[in-house]
């Protein structure tokens, strides 16, 4: 961006402090319950922390993150979390992407039941869980009284080691398709519509213009949607949490779960704030991937400087 | 975007309006079967076949949240947690916006920075330290520090929406009240804040959404007086037996209000949600 003032920046003689002033509650909030934390936590890190042993912590260097290394049962978590956000994630992104093309037809009663659709993603996630569980009870649950109704042999859903993650995966699908689809939606309503008359007037099929108009020109909105959705997906704690608490057989033990158990069960905060590191940086990998895979800093510029 | 017409318009509105109608289904049952599971009695919910429309509604499980759950407690922990942490995050972020938005700063770039690493932080990694500071401030289990780690999560997501919507207000409109004699504070006041009231509320209840629906740093960092309205429907599940009713009226109890917020502030939902890349 140009460094010279813009118009929408117009500043008085004098101004100068009121900004910082403006700033500062922002800054210290931020430093205080945001970066002290997080600092901290790196220093526990290097500690062999454990307050069942006492307050005495011992300085311990690298130990925690070699440790880490050979900790299967982390790296078990994170491909979990991994396998768990990947499939969550591009599911519901097809989904909502058929969704805002058929309700994008507009027919009469389709703005209520866009409504409808809406609600899962504003569902206490507790109660999510808990719902889904109510409804994914293998001997009186209701989905395999549906399922048998068309034929379709009972489940185990999350009672299973096999099914389990599907299962929770079916749940995350469930809640958070809404989100992308409200945002997807809202791209493709705002879509120029000159572009697909002249398509329409070439003789174009609706397949082509779907994938040579529609998709290029949802890029950006795509690309956001599907950012917030990983960043979420990969933290995804409460649901599986009441659903399954990473059962059974660790089928579903992402690394929030994991996490929980090694700092509230064992309390090893030493170890714990380690594994909460090395989680960060993980995360921060995936995402700066995606955003180089994607270009999303270049949208958000093009964005800034429309 | 418009469809080319067909032949065979009515068959392709009639496969349209099924298609809808499934995928509505699918999204609305598991909402109905909550609110269902909580309106019946012990002897309905563990029936098989399951009943869907035929049973004797009752309230029994809305009462036992009360006696049982402590769920009276809890709604008003959580109601006084979220209205504080919402409040400090919109007064705050809506100053560094406005800050931000309207005056040439440097830091712009660490400010976008922090917005999005805070927006990525797994909760989990924050948890050890604020449990560890809590415990030594002696505020471990008070409303104090959800408040904070819910303002402090809301703060960024606040100043990065508030941003695009107070862009969105021409500054000319500002120019002209403070020729007029306006200083700048009154401008705001009297100008830009009535043209903000859309995009504060909707902010507002995205980050009231968020805190109220936080389930795991309330799980941790409370244990007897601070626990909110998730943690005692987590508490219905029990190893051995769990209160599917009891459970399930207390989802309800607490969806319910997001749910009547959101779908009343609507139009600028995407707006806030996308971080104000996306209009609505």
């Amino acid at each position: 961006m140009p460094k010279t003032q813009s118009a929408d920046k117009a500043q008085r003689a004098g101004e100068g402090k009121i900004a910082t002033l403006l700033m500062a509650p922002t800054v210290i909030v931020m430093t205080v319950v945001g970066l002290y934390p997080l600092l901290h936590s790196l220093y526990l890190s290097l500690t062999n922390y454990n307050p069942t042993y006492g307050d005495a912590k011992e300085f311990i260097g690298l130990a925690n993150y070699v440790y880490a290394f050979e900790d299967g049962q982390f790296w078990h978590s994170i491909l979990i979390t991994l396998i768990f956000t990947a499939a969550s994630v591009s599911i519901s992104l097809v989904l909502a992407v058929l969704l805002s093309l058929l309700f994008n037809l507009r027919f009469p009663g389709f703005m209520i039941l866009r409504t409808v659709i809406l609600i899962p993603m504003l569902i206490t996630p507790v109660a999510v869980g808990i719902t889904w569980r109510i409804m994914m009870m293998p001997d009186l649950g209701v989905l395999n009284y549906l399922m048998g109704l068309i034929g379709i042999p009972p489940a185990l859903w999350a009672g299973s080691s096999s099914t389990a993650l599907l299962s929770v995966i079916l749940v995350d699908v469930w809640q958070w398709t809404p989100f992308m689809f409200l945002i997807i939606y809202a791209g493709i309503s705002s879509l120029p519509k000159t572009p697909f008359e002249a398509a329409a007037i070439d003789g174009a099929s609706p397949w082509r213009m779907f994938v040579s108009l529609t998709l290029p020109m949802l890029k950006p909105v795509i690309v956001i949607a599907t950012l917030l959705r990983i960043v979420d997906a990969f933290r995804t704690y409460d649901t599986i949490y009441t659903i399954t608490r990473g059962g059974p057989d660790f089928a579903t033990d992402v690394v929030s779960v994991y996490l929980q158990r090694v700092n509230f069960r064992f309390f090893d905060l030493g170890y714990g704030s380690a594994l909460s590191w090395l989680t960060l940086i993980i995360v921060l990998v995936v995402v700066l991937l995606f955003v180089r895979l994607t270009g999303f800093m270049k949208l958000v510029a093009d964005k800034e400087n429309r | 975007m418009s469809k080319p017409k067909t032949l065979r318009p009515v068959l392709q509105g009639l496969g349209a309006y099924a298609l809808a109608i499934l995928a509505t289904l699918f999204f609305a049952f598991p909402v109905f079967w909550m609110a269902s599971s909580s309106l019946k009695s012990e002897l309905d919910i563990s029936q098989y076949p399951p009943v869907f429309t035929s049973f004797e509604p009752s309230l029994v499980n809305y009462a036992e949240l009360f006696t049982q759950l402590d769920a009276l407690d809890a709604f008003i922990n959580s109601a006084v947690i979220v209205a504080m942490a919402t409040s400090l995050a919109m007064i705050c972020g809506t100053m560094a916006a406005y800050a931000l938005a309207r005056f040439d700063m440097k830091g712009k770039e660490v400010m976008a920075f922090e917005v999005l690493s805070i927006r990525m932080l797994p909760p989990i990694v924050s948890v050890i330290p604020m449990f560890i500071i809590a415990r030594t401030l002696g505020i471990f289990d008070t409303y104090w520090l959800l408040a904070a780690a819910y303002g402090l999560a809301g703060l960024p997501f606040v100043v990065w929406v508030m941003r695009v919507f107070i862009q969105d207000i021409p500054q000319s409109i500002e120019e002209a009240a403070m020729i007029d004699g306006c200083s700048r504070f009154e401008t705001f006041w009297r100008v830009t804040l009535p043209l903000l009231l859309p995009g504060l509320a909707a902010t507002m209840v995205i980050v009231f959404m968020f805190s109220w629906n936080e389930f795991l740093l309330a799980s941790m960092l409370t244990s007897q007086e601070a626990k909110t309205l998730p943690v005692i429907a987590a508490n219905a599940i029990k190893p051995k037996s769990i209160a599917w009713g009891l459970a399930s009226a207390a989802g309800v109890m607490m969806s319910l209000p997001v749910v009547v917020l959101v779908l009343l502030m609507q139009r600028y939902l995407v707006r806030g949600l996308t971080l104000g890349a996306v209009k609505g």
